[in-house]
């Protein structure tokens, strides 16, 4: 767990957030969903995901979403503030893939002390199931 | 000895479709309209064709394209191979074909989806024909599967050795920018772009980011090639072929030289350059404007090395001076080229090096254009061509 | 579809651009944090001004705040959405497609501004817009349109707390799709993990691969002159020889340019991927992966050291170390 916040200034464009690894797992996909409030059967029902012509059931958009933001969160730290997140979704999360995420700082705004953040989250089988840019306000001072 | 080809061939009539993301019909359908409005341009009938020329890439059969546009009788086709580096090619064997009478009338054409359908940018892979399977072999196990990497490997070594900087890269990029700005046809119409953006854009395969890369575009163009002497009989004024060039030079592989005495140079471009200039007797001081096939922004400073108008080495000075831009010693890629216009394989740089000798570009330069130059792709055995006005 | 059919389903499609697909959707629940401690729990995130109330306090938020990510789930239909939907325009809507044989749905993109953190009691309510409605795109799944819905968040305020841009794809599925996705579903087992593309090996090469699977790195010698070549090919450019034997490398050597693989990333391969030429002390020079070392650290004329070693289930490469 990372209590400590960075700061605005000690980041610099280029900059490289540490890889995620993230194990996709029906308990993921399904408590994800539930959480989300998202019944939507494709993410708890494999025989409708396979009925739209997928295998198993696969990870819903406020999964994705919410794992972006905490990666994001867990390297700026409690005192940052997310401002906006573009998720260009890929292929699909599916049990028993995995899922790596990568980013870097891709810009800076001094005037409103935000941060974007490129990223990308590949999982093992089809390629590239997310990417895009979170932005990040980080606080000036320490 | 140099061939005798100058002067036997003129350029006659040009023609393009729209270009876009998404052409929502055949290429046999974007064939068919370019070559029927170089027609048009020229003020010939689909019956005065009797040869034509394309990519050995292009879906379009020679016999399909002529059914479409009603042509009659042909007597030459032939094509030609190596991606974008058969661009000027085909008005190579365009000229022979003229210049030694095996055809009168021929049109030179390139239509492709290359964004809604096949995209190069996707790379090779298993599905390929024999000798290509053997050649990509000692390279998709690896990785470097796509033409941006490829491109890669000899730029990371041409800046290592020259020291060029990412300062010149974005020169040739913001030049086709600021030029498809004015430009209606270009995808980049009305939309100039910063360093930041540019800086900022997706990385590609190091040290190539987005907009060093050219479009994937859907769309076709062709050029219709004649007799100097029907040419002055016809509705536009001709174009003088004064000098064309194909060459592969010793070593070349399809866009993978990696095993040659040194790797940050196309000495392929170096022949091409020299049979062009020994054709006509011109130099490049005698070049007013130029398209230079701009697939990824390195490659065009290479060629402006090849092609004499500064040494090995000093191109990335040459474009940071301005010298690309609308006053500056070359203005290039006044379309746009094909980082900013449209990736048609070269042959929209055909056109628009048309244009410039016509004096007709949307960023004509403000002084007489007597030469204007045209290259093919790079890394592939490639070529070029000197276009001139009609006495 | 005739040009014409074409016509009257896009006038029916565009008359719901700029529309409400019903009336503003008031959260069920208002913010609290026991949905908050279930979102935390499944995305495994710790951060502490989500649940931990004594530091929240202390923090620059002043106290518990939920995770911005949490922003549309708050008004969410709920369990209804797996028994009986509510019929609203955005469904309506995507019927009509279905009914012209878009049938295929496909969420693209979304793009979500967060204004204010949302704090335990606030209660949000969604407003949802069907925004926009592309041109009909030709895209790798098949034929279709992008729907573009925007939804505003506001608070018990009325005041906007967010903002969120979804995007979908309705699409007719392409037949090739379609049969590849049908064979897939019909496998019992999970697709397995993708192997890197394989080396094509025909005549001239497929020793060279044969060699590599059994660990070693061949080089091509003229049995006529002598002279090494890689790749290998059937006959010596120098004297014309087609005799010809081999010799193993070395392994070392060092890079001559490289060039750091981003984009496209291509399933089977481990990015970040660095690719070299690399110049063997034999002479000839090969197309080989760089290990062992970060991509700033790498340089041309970097010492390597080759290993051939298996990098998946079906692959056997020569992967160069810094030495």
């Amino acid at each position: 767990m990372n209590k400590t916040t960075r700061r605005y200034g000690s980041v610099a464009i280029g900059e490289k957030l540490p890889p995620l690894r993230i194990d996709i797992t029906s308990g993921l996909i399904i408590g994800g969903a539930i959480a989300s409030r998202d019944f939507t059967p494709v993410h708890h029902d494999k025989a409708a995901a396979q009925a739209g012509g997928l295998p198993d059931i696969f990870m819903n958009i406020l999964t994705s979403n919410g794992l972006i933001g905490r990666y994001v969160t867990d390297w700026a730290g409690p005192d940052c503030t997310l401002k906006r997140i573009d998720v260009k979704l890929g292929a699909p999360n599916l049990p028993g893939f995995v899922m790596t995420i990568t980013a870097e700082v891709n810009a800076k705004d001094d005037a409103a002390g935000t941060v974007d953040i490129a990223y990308s989250g590949d999982n093992n089988v089809w390629g590239t199931h997310m990417s895009g840019i979170v932005r990040v306000a980080l606080p000036k001072e320490a | 000895m140099a061939a005798r080809i100058s002067d036997k061939a003129a350029i006659v009539g040009i023609g393009a479709t729209e270009f876009s993301k998404d052409s929502g019909r055949s290429e046999l359908a974007l064939a068919a309209e370019a070559v029927k409005k170089a027609l048009d341009d020229a003020g010939l009938k689909p019956a005065d064709v009797d040869g034509m020329v394309t990519f050995t890439i292009d879906q379009n059969e020679e016999v399909d394209v002529a059914r479409a546009v009603g042509c009659g009788d042909l007597k030459l086709y032939s094509r030609v191979p190596y991606g974008g580096g058969a661009a000027t090619g085909t008005l190579l064997q365009a000229a022979m074909a003229v210049a030694t009478g095996v055809a009168e009338t021929v049109v030179c054409y390139r239509a492709l989806n290359g964004r809604s359908g096949q995209r190069y940018s996707s790379g090779v892979s298993g599905n390929l024909i024999t000798g290509s399977a053997i050649h990509y072999s000692w390279y998709m196990p690896f990785g470097l599967l796509t033409p941006a990497s490829w491109v890669a490997m000899f730029t990371q070594r041409y800046m290592h050795l020259t020291g060029c900087s990412r300062d010149a890269l974005f020169e040739v990029a913001q030049a086709t920018r600021a030029y498809a700005v004015n430009n209606p046809a270009a995808f980049f119409y009305q939309r100039p772009f910063t360093r930041e953006e540019y800086d900022t854009a997706k990385k590609i395969c190091e040290p190539l980011r987005l907009y060093d890369c050219c479009q994937e575009s859907d769309g076709g163009c062709a050029v219709v090639v004649t007799t100097p002497e029907r040419a002055k009989h016809l509705k536009q004024p001709g174009v003088l072929i004064r000098g064309v060039a194909q060459c592969a030079a010793r070593g070349q592989e399809e866009m993978t030289s990696f095993y040659r005495e040194e790797i940050a140079r196309i000495p392929e471009m170096d022949l091409a350059a020299d049979e062009a200039y020994a054709q006509c007797g011109l130099s490049a001081k005698d070049i007013d404007a130029a398209v230079i096939y701009d697939a990824f922004t390195p490659i065009v400073l290479w060629q402006l090395e090849s092609w004499g108008f500064c040494k090995y080495g000093e191109a990335a000075d040459f474009v940071k001076d301005g010298n690309l831009r609308p006053g500056g010693r070359l203005p290039t890629n006044t379309h746009g080229g094909q980082l900013s216009e449209a990736y048609i394989h070269g042959v929209n740089g055909i056109v628009e090096a048309v244009r410039l000798v016509r004096g007709t570009s949307v960023n004509q330069p403000n002084k007489p254009v007597a030469h204007a130059l045209v290259t093919s792709g790079v890394g592939v055995p490639t070529g070029g061509a000197i276009l001139g006005r009609m006495g | 579809m005739t040009p014409e059919e074409t016509r009257d389903f896009e006038a029916k499609i565009r008359a719901y651009v700029g529309r409400e697909v019903g009336a503003p959707t008031r959260g069920k629940d208002d913010v609290n944090p026991a949905m908050i401690r279930h979102w935390t729990e499944v995305t495994g995130d710790e951060s502490p001004v989500y649940c931990d109330q004594a530091f929240a306090a202390k923090s620059s938020k002043g106290g518990i705040i939920a995770p911005p990510t949490m922003l549309q789930i708050w008004s969410m239909e709920g369990y209804a959405m797996c028994q009986r939907p509510e019929m609203d325009l955005q469904r309506e809507l995507h019927k009509i497609f279905d009914a012209h044989g878009f049938v295929g749905v496909l969420g693209t993109n979304t793009s979500t501004d967060f204004y204010r953190d949302l704090r335990p009691g606030d209660q949000v309510t969604a407003h949802t817009v069907i925004d926009n409605i592309s041109e009909r795109k030709t895209t790798a799944r098949g034929v279709g349109y992008f729907i573009e819905t925007v939804t505003k968040f506001t608070d018990q305020h009325g005041a906007d707390v967010g903002r969120q841009v979804f995007r979908v794809l309705k699409f007719m599925p392409n037949a090739e799709t379609a049969e590849a996705k049908a064979s897939t579903a019909g496998a019992a087992d999970k697709p397995a993990p993708p192997t890197r593309i394989q080396a094509p090996r025909g005549h001239d090469n497929a020793w060279w691969w044969e060699a590599i699977d059994q660990g070693k790195l061949m080089i091509q010698r003229c049995k006529g002159c002598g002279t090494l070549r890689h790749p290998p090919r059937p006959m010596c450019g120098d004297c014309n020889s087609t005799e010809w034997d081999a010799i193993e490398s070395s392994l070392e050597g060092e890079v001559y340019s490289f060039t750091e693989l981003h984009y496209p990333k291509f399933p089977g391969y481990p990015y970040p991927l660095l690719c070299a030429v690399v110049q063997l002390r034999e002479g000839t020079r090969l197309i080989a992966n760089l290990a062992g070392c970060e991509p700033e650290q790498v340089f041309i004329g970097m010492k390597v050291r080759g290993k051939v070693e298996r990098v998946d289930d079906k692959t056997v490469l020569p992967n160069f170390y810094p030495a």
